[in-house]
């Protein structure tokens, strides 16, 4: 009932926001919970694989454009092949259902790096064919074996320089510090990069966070507990942020230039100890083009399609070669520029892709 | 045939592909969701049993629980106020009343949500106003916590309250009230002794309805609390599409529709429940 | 329980009732007497059951003024006015027992429960629905429904009791022995009846006095006799028992049907007019015979089956009589 109206409204609000870009993946999850909508409803989608063409599984609105002008049109200039796409979302759930239903019509999901950790080895993930695309052109440690990261994307902090003008927060252990920065905080509802800030503040180095250590970072979250308000969507932070109901919110730092701008920069973004996420592309078990869409994901990580992405996204790439060439305005606002990739951490897809489930489940007791 | 005939009625034959396409549609899924609540992961109980460990599963029920008892009792009493009203005044202002009823079915969930914010937020129209006149110092925590939830939820679900309750009060024979009064009962013992038995079926109708749907609620909960009020349904939703252990979600959405069936079967036992849908008051 | 010193006469005093430009009642002037039986009587629309309601409180009064024992009641409210009444359609309480239906009066008067008991039983037995305490209203038939309506309406002993319509819904021939049984109840519990019906037999049958109403107003009031026997004009002769209307000289005369005597033949002296038998239509008790006048008039004439029963025949001439006294002038205009 309500999937639809959301779904456009979400899409809306990250198309206004400027190289908002990056879908939240579970706020998708709540389009979905609340529709009541059966999956096999949502996951019956709207594209029709078949072998001249791939289908992209993503989340619509602007990435829609941007991964064709970006992605597709190299791609097709390459192979020959089109770009077409679902845009419902690719969330673990119906990767799943998509696969366990036999009737797979997506190539490519545009997904996060953990998920080919907890979907490949259960069979529902093609393996990334290396020969074709490169494990250079990522990360290192983010090119898997059923996945691997195109982009990045990141946890930062913004805070209300009005309330704490001449003695800023500087770090996760600031934002912990209800005393001496008194005020109400906003953290991400879904546990991803909360978790990780958390033990930072309670003095984990950056280095040596995981394993997480859940039952620390979870006494961490609670000890702030009545002072903090928790978000799940890229919206509804924008909105607590601008609304003045928070006077430090975790935030997608690429949405940090958007919220600078709305509050006529009384709020503004903190990447230190920031955490990078790596977005990754993973292939539905089965998928309809085949080994055609390795040459697609391998084009995505040409240089081009790279800062194209992060021009019409807001991605920052996960390829190497490509920081350098990060434009001056864009610097403070992706993860990976110049002036940010010595302050920030890692995250591992390997432990949220084995625990991730747990991790949430217990998050959300924590805070509820 | 004849033999067939003699002990089955005629009637029941046509209908049977429907009836068996009804029972597919519906038993089908429900049968699956009990099934797969004691074989995922494993087969055996140890998804009910996750209710035994640990409080959290049974702090979510209970928060869903209690969140939608007082919905549902604010929603009926807020209903049948305003169904009564729309029943009691002229046909104009019923019209009005009744168009803007049913334009509230028409705002999306997500809408109605924010507005709430806008109007009863910390900077929001209400705060800032009392502020502004000196009332008061701080602003009102409204919303982002357990009563934004319920202001929220209350004010969706006031229309689906008042609509069982309107037919059920359009139902009735003014004649019967003015008898009421002519045998000297008050405004007062007219409506506890006449009207509100009389309505009884349709506020049965208007809270079953409202405390069922109220179970399923979602948006309004994860935005409106602030993250803190979680409910079985947004759980659920997270077990399905996030952490993927459906043998939990199957457990719990298990449990919800015993429980409703356990609350339909008491009811049953105070009161006919096909008056309460629409049959006859005998 | 009422008053007993309130007697159950009413004065009303040039009462109007206006719905926007509409008078639905209009300057009535009536006074009813303590213990009788009177009836609102006048066609659908005639403006009865708004001078009922009007009576009971249900509706205000535009002007005028109702008194009870002199006493003006205008602005008492309805609950406060102790007038019993049977609704039409009854307006039973359909969740209570047919027990707490009839008690109802005197259980939201706080009486004590025992005193509501023998009250009730009492009233069961005078409408004879002992058995049938502890039913539903939807249990029982359309007279039963009656018979509860009337007692729980007479329980608390109201001074006076009003009536719509409450024969409306039964048979023809439930509704013979169920005015009878009225009429019985009237006479044991002396209460005023004020009884609206657009029924004339029932009117003729049951009534001390009657009121003939049109478009709002009072056309007449008297007692049957009077009215059958000298209505005052065309409408109520003709809305109360079947009339001829003669024009004489520039008057009008009303002649009953039974009133006039029928001589085969054209030789008798005394016959007011002569004609030919256009129609004979046979009743059973009686035969009605219309007559086609030399003036060009239409006679009915109702004859006894046992006179003259062969020798009339369609296309005879005949010889029409009456007394003197059997033609009523009318009013006219
Ligand atoms: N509430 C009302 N509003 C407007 N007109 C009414 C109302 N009640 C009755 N009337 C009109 O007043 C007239 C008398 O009605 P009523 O007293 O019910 O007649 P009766 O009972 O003699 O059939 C009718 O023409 C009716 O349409
Ligand atoms: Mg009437």
């Amino acid at each position: 009932m309500h999937d639809k109206q959301f779904k456009k409204e979400m899409l809306a609000e990250s198309a206004q926001a400027f190289r908002a870009g990056r879908m939240d993946r579970r706020t998708f999850l709540a389009l979905c919970g609340a529709s009541g909508v059966a999956m096999n409803a949502v996951l019956a989608g709207d594209a029709q694989a078949a072998a001249d063409h791939v289908v992209m599984w993503n989340w619509g609105g602007q990435s829609e454009e941007c991964h064709g002008s970006a992605i597709g049109e190299a791609f097709t200039a390459k192979t020959g092949k089109g770009l077409k796409f679902d845009t419902s979302g690719p969330l673990e759930g119906k990767i799943k259902e998509m696969v366990d239903s036999g009737n797979v019509t997506a190539d490519v999901a545009d997904a996060d790096l953990f998920n080919a950790v907890s979907l490949g080895p259960t069979g529902h993930l093609e393996p990334i064919d290396y020969s074709v695309v490169s494990k250079e052109k990522t990360l290192p440690g983010y090119a898997l074996e059923y996945g691997v990261s195109i982009i990045l994307y990141g946890y930062a902090f913004v805070y209300d320089t009005e309330a704490y003008g001449d003695n800023p927060p500087q770090n996760w252990a600031d934002f912990f510090d209800t005393e001496k920065f008194p005020g109400t905080r906003a953290l991400y509802k879904w546990a991803n990069g909360s978790l990780e800030a958390a033990l930072m503040a309670d003095g984990v180095a950056g280095s040596d966070l995981y394993p997480l250590d859940m039952d620390r970072a979870l006494n961490k979250i609670q000890s702030i507990k009545d002072d903090s308000l928790y978000w799940g969507s890229g919206s509804e932070v924008h909105s607590m942020v601008v609304n003045n109901e928070v006077s430090m919110a975790i935030i997608w730092q690429n949405r940090g230039r958007n919220i600078e701008n709305d509050t006529d920069g009384q709020y503004k973004l903190v990447n230190n100890q920031a955490m990078a996420m790596p977005g990754a592309y993973i292939v539905p078990k089965g998928n309809p083009a085949g080994a055609a869409v390795m040459e697609f994901i391998a084009t995505a990580q040409d240089i081009p399609a790279q800062l194209a992405l992060l021009d019409c996204l807001g991605m920052t790439p996960s390829n190497p070669e490509a920081f350098g060439q990060i434009p001056e305005d864009q610097q403070p606002y992706a993860i990976t520029s110049a002036m940010n990739i010595d302050k920030i951490v890692y995250n591992d897809p390997e432990w949220w892709g084995k625990n991730g489930g747990d991790a949430v489940n217990a998050f959300l007791e924590a805070i509820s | 045939m004849q033999a067939l005939n003699r002990h089955i009625h005629p009637g029941w034959l046509i209908i049977a592909p429907l009836m068996l396409m009804v029972v597919a549609l519906y038993l089908g899924p429900i049968l699956n969701i009990l099934w797969l609540s004691v074989t995922d992961p494993e087969p055996g109980f140890s998804n009910y049993a996750k209710l035994t460990e640990g409080d959290a599963l049974i702090r979510i029920v209970w928060t869903t629980v209690r969140i939608c008892i007082i919905t549902t009792l604010f929603s009926v009493i807020f209903g049948y106020s305003i169904a009564y009203a729309m029943v009691h005044c002229h046909q104009r202002q019923k019209t009005y009343m009744l168009t803007l009823l049913l334009v509230s079915f028409w705002i999306s969930i997500l809408v109605r949500t924010f507005a709430w914010l806008m109007l009863l937020g910390r900077k929001g129209l209400v705060n800032v106003t009392l502020e502004d006149i000196g009332l008061i110092a701080e602003p009102v925590a409204f919303m982002r916590n357990e009563l934004g939830v319920l202001i929220g939820m209350v004010h969706y679900m006031i229309p689906y309250a008042v609509l069982p309750l309107l037919v059920s009060m359009q139902s009735i024979d003014q004649r019967v009230m003015d008898a009421s009064r002519n045998l000297g009962a008050s405004g007062s013992q007219t409506f506890w002794r006449v009207y509100l038995p009389m309505t009884m079926p349709g506020l049965v109708a208007s809270t079953l309805l409202v405390f069922i749907l109220s179970l399923g609620f979602y948006v309004t909960p994860a935005v409106l609390g602030g993250g803190k009020v979680l409910m079985v349904a947004e759980y659920i939703s997270v077990q399905l599409l996030v952490t993927l252990k459906w043998g939990t979600a199957a457990m719990l959405a298990a449990i919800m529709l015993i429980g409703v069936l356990v609350m339909l079967w008491i009811m049953s036992r105070f009161m006919k429940l096909s008056t309460v849908f629409g049959g006859a008051a005998r | 329980m009422a008053d007993p010193t309130q007697t159950g006469s009413l004065q009303i005093r040039n009462v109007s009732k206006f719905f926007g430009q509409f008078r639905a009642v209009n300057d009535i002037c009536l006074d009813i007497r303590n213990g009788e039986f009177l009836t609102l009587l006048g066609p659908s629309g005639s403006g009865k059951t708004t001078l009922l309601m009007m009576i009971a409180g249900f509706l205000d009064i535009s002007k005028g003024e109702i008194a009870l024992d002199g006493a003006s009641i205008s602005d008492v409210p309805a609950e406060k006015r102790n007038f019993g009444m049977v609704f039409q359609g009854y307006a039973l309480f359909p969740h209570m027992t047919v027990r707490d239906n009839v008690g109802y009066a005197l259980s939201v008067r706080k009486r004590p429960a025992d005193e509501i008991r023998n009250r009730v039983d009492e009233m069961l037995e005078l409408v004879q629905l002992q058995e049938f305490a502890d039913r539903k209203p939807g249990q029982l038939s359309g007279g039963q429904q009656q018979r509860v309506a009337l007692a729980r309406a007479l329980c608390f002993a109201p001074p006076v009791l009003l009536l719509d319509e409450p024969l409306g819904a039964l048979d023809k021939k439930l509704r013979v022995e169920v005015q009878e049984q009225l009429k019985d109840i009237h006479r044991r519990v002396g209460t005023t009846f004020i009884y609206v019906t657009h029924d004339q037999e029932e009117a003729l049958s049951m009534s001390d006095r009657i009121v003939i109403m049109r478009d709002g107003a009072i056309e007449q009031v008297g007692t049957p006799k009077e009215l059958y026997e000298r209505p005052i004009n065309q409408f109520t002769a003709s809305f109360l028992g079947k009339s001829n209307f003669i024009h004489q000289n520039g008057k009008v005369f009303a002649l009953r049907p039974e009133k006039i005597d029928l001589m085969p033949g054209n030789e008798n002296a005394e016959a007011r007019m002569r004609g030919a038998i256009r129609n004979i239509t046979y009743f059973g008790s009686m035969q009605r015979i219309i007559v086609d006048t030399d003036e060009g008039a239409e006679i009915e004439v109702d004859i006894d089956v046992w006179r003259n029963a062969s020798d009339l025949a369609e296309g005879l001439r005949v010889d029409l009589l009456w007394k003197d006294s059997a033609a009523v002038e009318l009013q006219t205009g």
